[in-house]
């Protein structure tokens, strides 16, 4: 029967036209038989007609058997909406756009939040994995020495609660203890990052990402491969066949597709290995931060890494696997953690050394491993929190100028409304054609929201991705983001829509029928509505300066080094085979060729660039003394001759390094000028010796540098005090070269790339990057929240300064008359323009003396974004509030105008 | 001119079985209808004459008749309805409620 009602509401109007064509013929049919039987024509036809009842009436029911009357009614109210909406496009247009701003906003932000925070793996039931973490007491002692079991770290350490600290890594031999007699998790499964590895295929040398897997990796993760097979517990012992799996990216770049590349020989860093199988396509590791392209065994880093590696299995104190768990069937991780971190415990009593050691025992910790490890989550969850916050109350402004143009609306047709309801509409009838108007106007808004939404998500992926290298975050519009987006938009439509409607409904219709003036509690909602708005936009506009006061203050730091017109990119000659003492000549001979390039005033290498420097592979870390004292916060930095020259870091005494320092050579150094001065005052340091006992180097002073920054722009560590060695002596294993170019550093790639492959086309380069950029990547994070703060302020304050036009505007329409009479007795037009102004700027006081307090509250949240800017900077509130109260003169301006305007003749005519 | 009509609400529902009964004896349109009962109950039933089309739509909607377009007897286009086999099934029903109906006020009448 359903069916049939569908098929019937289809043809609705052809049926309709054929039930007046039968009631027609009924009509015809009786008037002829009272004909017959003796009446007049015309009275027969009356007497059908009043037999037969109300044709009107019974059509009408008839046509009800069809379509229910609530869905006819319905699509009339939606019509009858569209024609409004398209006869007023400004007020359409305005509405329409500002709520599309506000959902559109919205949803990119939420998409962020959902890929970042929310999403699990792309693996097989992800809610049963679990990371393992240990934490444990802080790690110095009272005098600042580290007594602590973790003896040596490949990887990061985090700070806790309190000062504790935190990690993921564990020692070897703690992962076979807790795999084994396993009661709680069916697999354990460890991980490392291999960092960045030339990758040779078929002849071509590119770098790959490489992660060390042990054999229950992809069996714990439940992956099944996209061609071949995948790493197993077979593979990954020391003295196996050397096998890996790559990413399936890497299979379409490298290889013509997943099939073609099962069963190829690879180069990895000039060691051969076989790929054995391709990872399927969306699957990415567990680290949403990083898509590795190559997936080794763990044991095959005794292939790689040589002889340093096979110290990590044996050393109990060294720390570098990562661990993650598969929970078994109805255990959950509470339980897990019960069982397994007493056994942890007892294995790592074992390893420590001194009561200090034993003191501060890590504990096992378990977290949930659905949305795979924290790094970017910790790295960009406070952010996009405060962004939510920020768009949140942007869709507020902007449903607050909806609310209020709608409000205005519904006033301004009361009378209509009046007519309607007396002529015995029902009041929800009524009701609900005003909110399908609103509905229909919030639908609109969702949709134009998701298109920007869209365009949103690109752009800022875009800004997000300019501080990271690899960066692996896709955020999508995906159906929960959209759900989400037509759940907000529905609310925003009802929220404001019901209000005015059921206040213009109200039964008291005689007063609207008389004189259709809007009364005190509609201009009184439009009022608290404008404040609101005001009041938002100064926090947001107090957020933003915050954040460009910070941009700011991070673009004057001193450097001490040139930051323009330099060309910077790596290259590691040892992956493709290249051996000491023959790699310092090749990178030497290099250099020399870079500096012949026409263009190229000087060229240098040093161990890593100075932005980057801590955080590169090969470093020296040990002590540093000189004579007995043991120097404090110094960083050692090798660098290649004219390195000073190149960074134009000016040379304060004796000389810079050069060719004469090579591996035969008197060992040298340069320091920097605080550590000259802290250490030989006003002595000539010239001469004098620096030891670096666990190098078991003894360098002479040859020249002394002006002081620089290292590290990237918000580093705490101070660290000014440097000493520069020479790479040569140091025998290099990857370096990065600098470039002074003359203009812009990027025209210079292809020439350096062409002169490298010419040389050796094993070799790729790599990490090409100007100075200047890379350092600007060092506070991405910084300059990214400042645009967008800026944007967001702007876009409140334009909302706020409309919503601010459209009520005086309707306020000075409803005063027409009073304003009016003034005038006729004798205001000046001056004296009209300040009335008017004068309610803005009460407005505006009112919204600011509510806001001052929120924001310096809310400012707090966000203290740690900043850079050497207070949050309760009383510069920017003041300039803030400035900027405020002259958008809304100017937004209050016109209105005002227009009220001076008013020719009190025709004001008082109204009447 | 006529006796008034009278509305039919004595027994409302009836209207149905009543369209049904007709339809079961020959295919008539709706006039004819109207026709067929107000002569077989000899001008004692006079219904509003409106209020058979919303009750045919009804009925169509069931299923319980069919709506086909034809000539009447004055070669004019008619809608003539018949009824189906399922509305054959339905007559029966509603006769047997309307019988168990007339009985019981049947009984309330003639109790003492």
């Amino acid at each position: 029967m359903l069916l049939r009602r569908l098929r019937y509401w289809m043809d609705s109007a052809k049926r309709s036209e054929a039930l007046g064509e039968e009631m027609d013929l009924h009509l015809a049919e009786k008037a002829a038989e009272l004909e017959a039987d003796g009446m007049r024509p015309e009275d027969a036809r009356a007497e059908a007609r009043r037999r037969f009842g109300n044709v009107g009436l019974k059509q009408e029911e008839a046509r009800e058997i069809w379509i229910t009357r609530f869905w006819s009614e319905l699509v009339q109210d939606f019509r009858y909406a569209c024609r409004t909406m398209t006869a007023n496009k400004a007020f359409t247009a305005l509405a329409v756009l500002s709520l599309a701003l506000g959902i559109g906003a919205n949803t990119t932000i939420y998409s962020f939040m959902e890929s970042i925070l929310l999403r699990s793996l792309p693996v097989a039931d992800p809610e049963s994995l679990v990371v393992l973490n240990w934490q444990s007491r802080p790690p110095q002692n009272a005098n600042k020495e580290w007594v602590h079991v973790v003896h040596g770290v490949q990887g990061i350490l985090w700070p806790g609660e309190k000062g504790a600290l935190v990690s993921g890594m564990f020692p070897y031999s703690a992962f076979e203890t807790l795999r084994t007699d396993n009661s709680v998790f069916s697999t354990v499964f460890g991980y490392f990052n291999g960092l960045d590895r030339n990758l040779t295929v078929r002849g071509q040398a590119t770098t790959a990402g490489v992660e060390y897997v042990t054999g229950e990796y992809f069996v714990g993760l439940a992956v099944a491969p996209a061609a071949g097979r995948l790493i197993s517990s077979e593979d990954d012992r020391p003295g196996a066949a050397p096998v890996a799996v790559i990413s399936y990216a890497t299979s379409q770049e490298r290889f013509s597709g997943p099939a073609d590349a099962v069963g190829q020989p690879i180069l990895v860093d000039n060691i051969a290995f076989t790929v054995v199988g391709v990872a399927p396509p969306e699957f990415f590791g567990v680290d949403p931060a990083e898509a590795p392209d190559l997936y080794l065994p763990v044991h095959s880093n005794l292939l790689l890494d040589g002889s340093e590696a096979a110290r990590m299995y044996a050393d109990e104190n060294f720390y570098w696997i990562e661990l993650m768990g598969r929970l078994r069937p109805n255990v959950s991780m509470s339980q897990a953690q019960a069982a397994l971190a007493p056994r942890f415990h007892q294995w790592v009593a074992t390893t420590a050394k001194t009561e200090g050691e034993r003191a501060k025992l890590p504990a096992l910790v378990l977290n949930p491993g659905a949305a795979g490890l924290g790094s970017l989550r910790r790295q960009y969850s406070k952010p996009l929190y405060v962004l939510l916050i920020m768009v949140g109350l942007i869709l507020a402004i902007a449903c607050a100028n909806i609310a209020n143009l709608l409000l205005a609306r519904a006033t301004a047709r009361r009378r209509e409304i009046a007519v309607r309801l007396s002529l015995g509409a029902g009041r929800f009838r009524v009701v609900r054609q005003l909110l399908a108007e609103s509905l229909m106007l919030a639908s609109l808004g969702g949709a134009l929201g998701v298109v920007i939404a869209m365009w949103g998500v690109r752009a800022l992926t875009l800004l997000f991705s300019r501080g990271q290298e690899n960066f692996t975050l896709h955020a999508q519009l995906n159906w929960t983001v959209l759900a989400m987006t037509a759940a907000l938009s529905l609310v925003c439509g009802l929220l404001f829509g019901l209000v005015p409607a059921i206040q213009a409904t109200r039964p008291d219709v005689m007063p609207a029928l008389k004189n259709g003036r809007g009364g005190g509690p509609v201009r009184r909602a439009q009022h608290v509505l404008v404040v609101a708005q005001i009041a938002i936009s100064f926090v947001i506009l107090v957020a933003a300066g915050l954040f460009v006061q910070t941009l700011n203050n991070l673009h004057s730091v001193q450097l001490g080094y040139t930051r323009e017109n330099i060309l910077l990119f790596s290259l590691n000659a040892q992956q493709a085979g290249h051996t000491a003492p023959e790699i310092a000549t090749f990178y030497s001979d290099l250099r020399k060729r870079f500096e012949s390039i026409p263009g190229v005033s000087s060229s240098t290498i040093s161990h890593s660039s100075i932005v980057r420097a801590g955080q590169a592979g090969k470093t020296i870390r040990g002590i540093i003394k000189i004579g007995a004292v043991t120097v404090e916060g110094a960083r050692v930095m090798m660098a290649g001759p004219h390195f000073l020259k190149t960074m134009q870091i000016p040379i304060l005494a004796g000389r810079e390094i050069d060719d004469r320092d090579q591996p035969g050579s008197t060992p040298v150094a340069v320091i920097s000028q605080r550590m000259a001065r802290t250490y030989f005052g006003h002595e000539n340091p010239v001469g004098r010796h620096i030891t670096l006992p666990e190098e078991k180097r003894n360098l002479e002073i040859v020249g002394v540098s002006a002081d620089l920054r290292y590290g990237g722009l918000r580093n705490e560590e101070e660290s000014s005090m440097t000493v520069f060695a020479a790479i040569n002596q140091f025998s290099p294993e990857g370096v990065t070269y600098a470039l002074r170019t003359a203009g812009d550093p990027l025209r210079y790639v292809k020439n350096v790339r062409d002169i490298v492959r010419e040389k050796d086309s094993r070799i790729p380069v790599t990490k090409v990057v100007t100075q200047a950029a890379e350092i600007d990547r060092t506070i991405s994070r910084e300059i990214t929240f400042a645009k967008l703060c800026t944007a967001f302020a702007i876009l409140a304050l334009v909302m706020a300064c409309v919503g601010l036009y459209g009520t005086m505007t309707y306020n000075v329409t409803r005063q027409v008359g009073e304003i009016g009479i003034r005038m006729a007795l004798g205001a000046q037009r001056g004296a009209v323009i300040w009335m008017v102004l004068r309610r803005v700027l009460i407005l505006a006081a009112l919204g600011l003396a509510f806001s001052v307090p929120a924001a310096l509250i809310t400012s707090q949240l966000v203290r740690s974004f900043l850079f050497e800017t207070q949050p309760n900077d009383p510069r920017i509130l003041a300039l803030a509030g400035v900027i405020l109260l002259s958008a809304a003169l100017l937004a209050g301006y016109a209105p005002a105008r227009r009220a001076s305007r008013i020719d009190p003749m025709s004001a008082l005519r109204q009447e | 001119m006529g006796r008034k009509p009278q509305k039919n609400d004595s027994l409302p529902g009836s209207l149905d079985m009543l369209i049904l009964r007709t339809l079961s004896l020959r295919n008539l349109h709706g006039y004819g209808i109207v026709q067929f009962i107000q002569q077989s109950s000899d001008n004692e039933l006079l219904l509003e004459e409106g209020s058979l089309y919303p009750a045919l739509q009804r009925l169509e909607l069931n299923g319980w008749i069919e709506g086909v377009w034809g000539m009447t007897s004055n070669n004019r286009r008619a809608r003539i309805y018949k009824i189906t086999a399922a509305g054959r099934k339905q007559l029966t029903v509603e006769t047997r409620k309307y019988a168990k109906l007339t009985l019981a006020i049947a009984r309330v009448m003639g109790t003492e």
